[in-house]
């Protein structure tokens, strides 16, 4: 193989080092598509086996295999110039076997976030975890920094094959969703790199070449047979594995679909009546044993699936939280926001409903239940005359509707509520935010009542409160006297149920609500004219702080609230009126402090965050204030339902800390003036890194914006990765155009970018609101649409520059800048969510646009330190 | 046979071998009723508990400082269920690699999806219901077995229900080994493998429950076989932060029954972090400090 220097690249088509331009473009591509394949489809197997933020936490880390091959590669040098291609051959041969092996003994040494805690082997686990799947990702990390250092005289080109590959790739995994179940979906990235593989190593080496990917894709889906092993290992704490427990479970139907991987079990162990009154066991008959099945989305659940029931049982329905709406509304044209297992909707029919529209975002449940094996399971409940079903999102459907609705139901949307043992991820809940209460409220007839049931088993209380001040907010935005237009009334660590009326309740039906709740035996927490007693409240928001963050002695040294429990040891039966739970206090504090100041008032204080939920920070997460971060650590059993978030924190600090010797090492390495060939470090570091952090920050926060209009963040991640990718692969490609005259016009472009990305969200939820009402494919096209400009501009500054420190030359700084680009985006994808959690989608947007401008003038100290370039570019091929 | 049955198969034989192997030592003395190891002296009730009990001085010493503990933070506040606590070799329930952390604040995995929950909930449970001998108890949920056991140190009539029949099987065998040594209070506790939902009927009503199964809603059929002025616990939450949810059962003038829901502690806020710090048997201050 001839060596490759500066001097020959500019002339190189190709066959000068023996491969043709279309094969080195397509094993790229390719190459980069397996590689944004695999992070997907590991991503599925932690959903499926554990918990998909774990999956975001290994993934996102072993994306540092990118910085981790900049450094090698940096250090190989100019050993390079003689064996790259070599070397990129293994590393490309090692990709397929590398991923087979790392996800088989993944399933052999399963993490489990249920005891990260209390077993000291699990973090060992999580580690392991990590550096398995770290390996694939290098190797596919090693052959395209090794491509790329060997050709990057015409960087801008292999890098529009490596964003067009990426980009295609998460259209076709998509597409792999639908045909692959979970435990066999490495198949998708395993077949791109066997293409790559083919294409690389051509015509005289196919046989082997296929022989080697066909045996890699063999013992991926032999091997966990041959082996006994676990093609997929499901976590025995996963909803799901509790149903294939019980004796008598069958499975009665599956479907997997980008919208996840759904399972209905049924088994005469499953019960379910979500909230039920405990009132309900002297006063409605015991419901036959085989009443429910149970559905499953990636083994989370169940949601209960309820055959029709005898009329005589038909009482069950009123001991029901969601059966509140219809104390005042018997014959209400009903709109259900999310039909999950139908149970709201069996409720409305039951309560005598004129009419139930139900809106479902997933079209795979709606399927199953329209499928004939699950007929009998789901009583036919789509057939009845009263119901229609859309096939669409809740809100995004109430939005476009000139129906109005006596009762807008949103309950108990997530199946088994705040127990979930891995936590929660962080992920966004446009259907419970003020703009969302704000559509449902104005899709109400005059006196509907919008109705929500949330779980409201947190101790001490987080979502529910956020619930709390996010309706009241929505309703002093949409008018009227909020006062007299709420009542809510809860069930100690059970449900909370919140009702709206548009006009106001009237006394006489205040009155009946509070009958309905007596009859429950549930709280009230507030009604028009509740008369707070704020003694009740005395110092609970400073014992709340010191249950939470207090140190432990103060239950020893008497003056805390637990030692009333040895003074008046439980179990000596109730002696008059009990008093509230503390939760229940609180709750009526909230309620009390929105009305009367019109905000959080005295909650300002509480130990969470309970800021509302907004359409830009629309989170059931991030409770624990950023002040009280450190104070964590030695208390994570108690914040279990906020790990999702906390685990962000882990992963930003992990990945930050990884980045700093990633990045310095090469300078360790060669010595400042190496790295930097003469010039300043800071300048390449600080351009690089800025386009680092700012292209994943638009990458992961468009995901999370599109969500609204896509209603599912899988489709929408997979729609904006490949629409931004495309795009920026053009960009790329556009950028050769520019390289000569970059120091005029890459800073203007870099300008615009920047503007373009400041103004995204003052755009976008007006284009969201109206995308979020057409069809589906009009939806993905125009997410594409709107993606495209910015994403066009974003792909010219990374090859622009990168071309141009290849054309100069500048072989060290081109390696180390590819370093810094991938090593910090994974910092970037890590502080996303966290940005967005504590400021806002916006704030996203508006430091990726900060990243950008801050670009400018570290490139034009970058581009006034070397001589002009007028080298011509390669002739296109 | 399918890879699933095997799977669940090897898995069962797996964690049966994962168990410790039973205590070579014989229980010395019969069990007594009335004999109670001393309380206010580590020494005093390892020797006590060699000389009666026959067990390792390593795990009565754990078993001792966690007694501290939970004194400390209110989770056993009288002599009846203090001793259960302390006659409950809690090490003969736990698997073997959790053998080094039997006594820790935290609950640990069983397999099945099951843990054994944290001796701080068990013995605010157990101290909530507060059993009386004699009185009727039903648990579901039998799992590891380890609240039956300190239960059956308070009652002679308990009753528990496991769902999972491998757990339930191997439980059973526990018991048994526990029983051939000694550990004759075990033979009082009568089980079964079924669906804890629908309650014991054939033994109905009791007059305290327990359940250590999560749920969306509380059984009625179990509402049903509390006796007027029982009461119930079941923990609420994710396994760490777990709430214990009392639910008080009452007849009133006119026959109806009322359900009402507190928390054990009567609407103090509890501290929940185990932050005590013990040396030499002494707490001395918090993992903060």
């Amino acid at each position: 193989m001839a060596p490759v220097d500066d001097h020959t690249l500019t002339d190189l088509d190709g066959t000068d080092v023996g491969m043709a331009v279309p094969r080195l473009f397509g094993s790229v591509g390719l190459l980069a598509g397996a590689v944004i394949a695999l992070q997907i489809a590991v991503m599925r197997v932690f959903a499926v086996g554990s918990w998909s933020h774990f999956g975001s936490l290994v993934v996102s880390l072993a994306m540092l295999g990118f910085g981790l091959a900049g450094v090698l590669i940096y250090a190989a040098g100019g050993w390079l110039d003689r064996h790259g291609r070599a070397a990129a051959g293994v590393a490309l041969v090692l990709f397929g076997p590398l991923a087979v092996a790392a996800n088989q003994i993944a399933q052999i040494v399963p993490f489990n976030a249920v005891f990260l805690v209390s077993d000291p082997m699990q973090k060992w686990r999580l580690i392991a975890n990590f550096l398995l799947y770290l390996l694939p990702f290098l190797a596919g990390a090693l052959f395209l920094g090794m491509v790329f250092r060997q050709e990057r005289g015409r960087f801008n080109r292999l890098y529009f094959a490596d964003l067009v590959g990426s980009g295609l790739a998460g259209v076709a995994i998509l597409g792999a969703m639908h045909l692959l179940v979970p435990e066999r979906l490495l198949v998708a990235p395993l077949l791109l790199w066997a293409g790559a593989v083919v294409l690389w190593f051509g015509a005289r080496r196919r046989l082997w070449s296929l022989v080697g990917a066909g045996l890699t894709l063999a013992a991926y889906l032999a091997l966990p047979g041959l082996l006994h092993l676990p093609a997929l290992a499901v976590s025995q704490y996963k909803g799901i594995s509790y149903a294939r427990n019980f004796p008598d479970a069958r499975r009665l139907y599956r479907s997997v679909s980008p919208y996840g991987d759904l399972q209905v079990y049924a088994s005469s162990y499953m019960h379910f009546a979500p909230g039920l009154s405990d009132n309900a066991a002297f006063n409605v008959p015991e419901l036959p044993p085989d009443s429910y099945v149970g559905l499953y989305l990636d083994g989370d659940g169940p949601s209960g699936i309820m055959r029709q029931i005898p009329a005589a049982d038909t009482a069950y329905f009123h001991y029901l939280p969601m059966f509140y709406p219809y104390v005042l509304k018997p014959d209400a044209r009903v709109f259900v926001t999310q039909f999950g297992g139908g149970l709201s909707a069996m409720t409305a029919l039951n309560a005598g409903a004129r009419s139930v529209t139900v809106a479902e975002a997933n079209p795979e449940v709606l399927r199953a239940f329209r499928a004939p094996t699950l007929r009998a399971a789901t009583g036919g409940i789509l057939e009845d005359p009263r119901l229609r079903a859309v096939g669409l999102d809740g809100r995004l459907y109430l939005a476009r509707t000139l129906d109005r609705f006596d009762v807008i139901d949103l309950s108990l949307a997530d199946s088994v509520g705040l127990s979930n043992p891995g936590g929660f991820a962080v992920i966004e809940r446009y259907a419970y935010t003020e703009q969302a209460l704000m559509t449902y409220m104005r899709a109400l007839a005059p006196g509907g009542i919008l109705a929500v049931t949330l779980w409201n088993k947190e101790e001490p209380p987080k979502s529910v409160l956020r619930f709390y001040a996010t309706a009241a907010a929505a309703a002093r935005r949409a008018g009227g006297d909020p006062a007299r237009s709420f009542f809510v009334a809860s069930s100690y660590l059970s449900t909370t149920t919140v009702l709206y009326k548009r006009g106001g309740f009237t006394a006489a039906e205040v009155a009946r609500l509070e009958k309905q709740t007596a009859d429950l035996s549930f709280d009230e927490v507030y009604a028009p004219g509740y008369a707070f007693d704020p003694n009740l409240a005395d110092g609970i928001l400073a014992k709340y702080r010191a249950s939470v963050f207090g140190d432990g002695t103060s239950a020893a040294s008497g003056d805390a609230p637990a030692d009333d429990a040895s003074a008046a040891p439980p179990g000596d039966g109730a002696s008059g009126a009990p008093a509230p739970e503390p939760s229940t206090t609180l709750a009526r504090l909230a309620w009390h402090e929105e009305m009367s100041r019109g905000g959080p008032g005295a909650l300002a204080d509480y130990v969470f965050d309970i800021r509302p939920l907004t359409d830009d920070r629309p989170y059931f997460a991030g409770y624990v204030h950023p002040g009280d971060l450190g104070r964590t650590l030695d208390r994570l059993d108690v914040l279990q339902d906020d790990w999702g978030y906390l685990l962000l924190w882990a992963t930003l600090a992990v990945a930050a800390l990884t980045v700093v010797p990633l990045i310095m090492l090469p300078v360790l390495l060669g010595g400042r003036r190496t790295v930097a060939e003469g010039r300043g470090l800071a300048p390449v570091l600080v351009y690089f890194g800025c386009l680092g952090l700012g292209y994943i920050t638009v990458e992961v926060g468009l995901i999370a914006w599109f969500a609204r209009a896509l209603t599912n963040p899988t489709i929408s991640a997979a729609t904006v990765i490949s629409g931004m990718l495309v795009f920026s692969g053009f960009g790329s490609l556009a950028a050769e155009r520019i390289v000569t005259r970059a120091r005029q016009i890459l800073p203007v472009l870099l300008a615009a970018i920047a503007l373009a990305l400041a103004a995204l969200p003052l755009v976008l939820p007006f284009a969201l609101a109206t995308l979020g009402t057409l069809p589906i494919a009009l939806r993905l096209l125009g997410t594409i649409a709107l993606v495209a400009p910015p994403a066009f501009l974003m792909g010219f500054p990374m090859a622009t520059a990168m071309t141009w420190l290849g054309q100069a030359g500048r072989e060290r700084s081109f390696v180390w800048a590819w370093a810094i680009n991938g090593s910090l985006s994974v910092v970037g994808a890590a502080a996303v969510p966290l940005v967005a959690v504590l400021y806002g989608l916006s704030a996203v947007l508006y430091a990726a646009a900060a990243a950008y401008g801050l670009a400018i003038p570290a490139f034009l100290v970058l581009a006034s330190s070397a001589a002009p370039l007028t080298a011509p570019l390669p002739a296109p091929t | 046979m399918d890879r699933r049955t095997f799977v669940a198969g090897a898995t069962a034989a797996l964690a049966a071998a994962a168990l410790p192997p039973p205590a070579s030592a014989v229980v010395p003395k019969p069990y007594d009723w009335n004999a109670t190891p001393p309380m206010d002296d580590r020494q005093a009730f390892i020797d006590w508990m060699v000389a009666n009990r026959g067990e390792d001085p390593l795990y009565l010493g754990q078993r001792y400082d966690r007694f501290l503990q939970l004194i400390a933070h209110n989770d056993v506040w009288n002599d009846r269920n203090k001793r259960a606590y302390l006659m409950t070799p809690r090490e003969d329930f736990v698997t073997k690699p959790n053998l080094s952390r039997a006594y820790e604040w935290h609950y640990l995995d069983i397999g099945y999806g099951v843990s054994i929950t944290g001796p701080h909930t068990v013995m605010r449970m157990t101290n909530t219901i507060d059993p009386q001998k004699g009185e009727r108890v039903l648990e579901v949920g039998t799992g590891s077995g380890y609240q039956s056991a300190v239960l059956a140190n308070l009652t002679d009539q308990l009753h528990t229900i496991e769902i999972i029949k491998p757990l339930y099987e191997r439980t059973g065998g526990v018991y048994a080994d526990l029983i051939a040594q000694g550990y004759t209070e075990y033979q009082a506790i009568q089980r079964k493998n079924d669906d804890g939902y629908y309650g014991w009927e054939e033994f109905a009503p009791f007059d305290k429950i327990i359940v250590t199964c999560g749920i969306d809603h509380v059984p009625p059929p179990l509402l049903q076989q509390l006796k007027p002025g029982g009461v119930m616990v079941i923990p609420i939450g994710p396994p760490g932060a777990q709430h214990v949810l009392r639910i008080d059962k009452t007849q009133q003038a006119d026959g109806r029954f009322t359900i009402a829901r507190s928390d054990i502690y009567h609407g103090s806020i509890v501290n929940f972090v185990p932050f005590t710090k013990l040396v030499e048997g002494k707490i001395v201050g918090t993992h903060s400090n």
